[in-house]
């Protein structure tokens, strides 16, 4: 396979994937929205911005942080690298270029989702639209998934879901990087309406609410959904789900062997920290650190598999 | 498809019934179905405006029909031009008899652009240059066809053929039960066999691995070049994608390197290789000429393949038939004046109310004059153009095209047409059973060229 396919389609699934997460931030900040507080009406639209990593592209453009324009901006500016529009722009773009590597169905998956944004982004639409457009990426994506389940089980298709969970990775962990603070186990009552309200955004961005209910018994506490986002390889946005699935894509490669094996090395201890660690020795020792260290160290394989495949 | 102005030719009979099934509903519904169709596939054209929406070819409903008698000499004709062309190109690059025997003038050849002069003394495999063929025929009454010209460099337009007759299978199978269509969705797979049967001579591999080479997305052929890759199971590579080491090219893989034997590229010569032609390139492959003279690769079509389509050559290919085949031509050409020469300027100002005046290195129907149909301000600029540059142009006269029913607005009406079937030489030389019909869609225009509002049509050829 050439280099160049291989990159394409790696990136072609982190961006359908960031699509994806992109929309469910929008989501969960459009249904915080809608929740009164005491001064007035929850805001979310901050830390929405945070976790999509928009927040600085966004204050340079907006003086202040408005629903519509934060909608705007995520869903459909082209100035914004990872709102939904770009996403699906930049992988329907690389998809044209590699076409020939994946099956029909999956070029199609894409190229119509591409028609429809442009039809969508032509149209005006309304605040109460959000919930429409949201479910309509989701929806995309998982059409564009499905198709990939036709796919010879080859290199290509190893590199598409190499992208796709080193893109989840990070978005799982930018997300708990976010929100980490809520995960802090406290001294008071826990359980209180504004812990409620935060967990459920973080459950909710990650498509886990309802998940999380079928996979721990009993009470909602901060340090059982730590253990889901993080540790619980039943859940397909955990961080261990995520790592368990780039070393499985990356270890079925069947080039360059020595390739593979450098970057495995790389990945291998937090592998298996990952796999054997308690959540309560994490918190002790610190979420925040442990889940920066995560992401530096996502973000170096992904430079490896740059370096390594794809020059 | 009418004999005369109420007759309906026999083959035509299944075609006429079935329009005259179709209520304009359905007709709007299939219209609809086809532009989708085309727009999902993304056989589109791209602008360079990557956000702006692509535009695609309107697609007529109604195929154009060959009796199998009738295809049977226009394949005979292509095949022997096909192999008259690639004759003149061993030809002129080595001893160039042609020249000797005063046949073509001699300046005619060395002094164009197109003539590649580091190809001289080369010669590539089985002595084939242009693989791949397009001629551009018209059809003027029924039994007379000229050919409108040559294109031996990388002729477009072979994916349509291909797409035209699986969105009207999808369509309207049932056309395809009443009438014996000759499949055509074997091309890629002999255009493969083409390009292995032309493995340079130090190739090792009993399978020569042939690669697709392409400028990009932006190439408004793109489409075709990703469709004919994926159906040949070939890479499609840009030229970012290959290298020259040692006496050899490569192709960069997740697995290292890997030996190429054969590229059929669809770049111009112009961007081949920076160290033997364009020094500006930004696309080329340093060093692939070096590789390619000295038998690690094969290029198809070869680097000054275009001399044999210049609109100046095309004049001489009736001879060249009668020179290096010794046959008789069974197309012909469009009685054509070369500007160049005096006498023939002269014909060609006094007459140039009468005649389609064409610039020799133009195409995609821009840079020429209709002059039935061309204001006296056009003309006259044109008069100008033709005394200061006359070698820059010749002059045709103006022909009959013939008709083709073409739905407009949901009425049958008649459009002209001509038509692009693609000759392959390799081990052999074969015609594509089919080939692509533009439509000018414009009432009255003689002007086929999609970038001018041309359109296309499935194109059927009756077994036998």
């Amino acid at each position: 396979m050439l280099s160049r396919t291989a990159e394409y389609l790696y990136w072609i699934s982190r961006y359908m994937e960031r699509a994806e997460t992109t929309a469910r931030l929008l989501d969960v900040g459009y249904r915080m929205s809608l929740f009164p507080n005491p001064s007035g009406y929850n805001n979310e639209w901050e830390s929405v911005l945070s976790a999509a990593g928009a927040i600085e592209g966004y204050k340079n453009k907006y003086d202040t942080i408005e629903q519509r324009n934060v909608e705007d901006y995520l869903f459909f500016d082209e100035s914004n690298p990872s709102s939904v529009y770009n996403c699906i722009l930049n992988a329907r773009n690389n998809a044209l270029v590699v076409r020939t590597s994946f099956t029909p169905e999956s070029w199609l998956a894409i190229n119509k989702t591409y028609q429809e944004i442009l039809n969508l982004k032509e149209k005006k639409f309304t605040k109460s639209d959000l919930p429409d457009l949201t479910e309509w990426t989701i929806e995309q994506v998982n059409l564009f998934r499905g198709s990939l389940s036709s796919l010879l089980r080859n290199d290509g298709y190893n590199f598409l879901f190499l992208g796709l969970f080193i893109e989840r990775a990070d978005n799982s962990a930018r997300l708990l990087d976010v929100k980490y603070f809520v995960l802090l186990p406290k001294p008071q009552y826990v359980g209180g309406n504004i812990d409620n309200m935060q967990w459920s955004i973080l459950l909710r961005s990650l498509s886990s609410f309802r998940a999380f209910r079928w996979a721990y018994d009993g009470n909602i506490t901060a340090t059982k959904i730590a253990d889901f986002l993080v540790l619980n390889s039943n859940c397909p946005r955990s961080l261990s789900f995520c790592i368990q699935n780039i070393v499985k894509h990356l270890t079925n490669l069947t080039c360059s062997p020595e390739k593979v094996g450098r970057i495995y090395n790389n990945l291998k201890d937090l592998n298996t920290k990952i796999q054997e660690e308690k959540i309560e020795t994490i918190v002790e020792y610190g979420l925040h650190q442990f889940v920066t260290q995560f992401i530096r160290k996502i973000s170096s394989v992904d430079n490896e598999i740059h370096k390594e495949f794809f020059n | 498809m009418y004999q005369s102005q109420s007759v309906i030719r026999k083959h035509y009979n299944n075609i006429n019934d079935w329009l005259d099934q179709m209520t304009s509903k359905v007709i709007l519904e299939k219209n609809a179905e086809a532009e989708t169709h085309f727009r999902n596939i993304g056989i589109t054209f791209s602008t360079n405006n990557e956000t702006a929406r692509e535009r695609i070819i309107p697609f007529d409903l109604i195929p154009r029909i060959f009796t199998y008698t009738e295809w049977l000499k226009l394949e005979r004709g292509v095949i022997q031009r096909a192999k008259a062309l690639n004759a003149f190109l061993a030809d002129i690059y080595n001893q160039g008899e042609i020249i000797k025997a005063n046949i073509i003038p001699k300046e005619i050849i060395y002094k164009k652009k197109s003539f590649e002069p580091s190809m001289i003394g080369f010669s590539p495999p089985r002595d084939i240059y242009s693989p791949i063929i397009g001629i551009d025929l018209v059809r003027t009454g029924p039994n007379d066809y000229f050919v409108l010209e040559d294109n031996c460099r990388t002729p477009s337009g072979v994916s349509y053929m291909l797409e035209n007759r699986e969105i009207m299978m999808r369509m309207f199978p049932d056309l395809f039960h009443n009438n014996r269509v000759t499949p055509i969705d074997d091309y890629p797979t002999r255009l493969l066999q083409t390009l292995m049967s032309l493995a340079p001579i130090k190739c090792e591999n009993s399978e020569p691995v042939c690669v697709l080479l392409t400028p990009g997305p932006l190439n408004s052929a793109y489409y075709e070049h990703s469709f004919l890759s994926d159906q040949m199971g070939i890479e499609m590579v840009e030229s970012t994608d290959l290298f020259v080491e040692g006496k050899y090219l490569y192709m960069k893989t997740v697995d290292g390197p890997k030996r190429v034997d054969v590229v059929y590229r669809r770049i111009d010569d112009d961007f081949l290789d920076p160290l033997c032609f364009n020094p500006q390139s930004v696309i080329g492959i340093p060093g692939i000429m070096d590789v390619y003279r000295t038998g690690g690769v094969n290029i198809c079509s070869a680097p000054g393949a275009g001399i044999a389509d210049d609109k100046a050559i095309y004049i001489y290919v009736p001879e060249m038939i009668k020179f290096y085949l010794g046959e008789q031509p069974i197309l012909d050409n469009v009685e054509t004046w070369n500007c160049e020469k005096e006498q023939e300027l002269k014909y060609v100002l006094d007459n140039i109310n009468e005649l389609v005046v064409k610039e020799v290195d133009g195409s995609g129907g821009y840079g020429m004059l209709i002059g039935p149909k061309s204001s006296k301000s056009s003309i006259d600029e044109f008069k100008t153009k033709l005394s200061t540059n006359p070698k820059g142009y010749i002059a045709q006269p103006l022909l009959d095209l013939s008709f083709s029913p073409t739905l407009i607005k949901n009425q049958v009406e008649g459009r002209r047409v001509d038509l692009r079937p693609f000759c392959l030489i390799g081990e052999q030389a074969q015609l594509s059973s089919g080939g692509l019909t533009r439509v000018a869609m414009n009432e009255g225009s003689f002007v086929v060229n999609s970038s001018q509002g041309g359109g296309v049509k499935d194109t059927w050829v009756l077994a036998e």
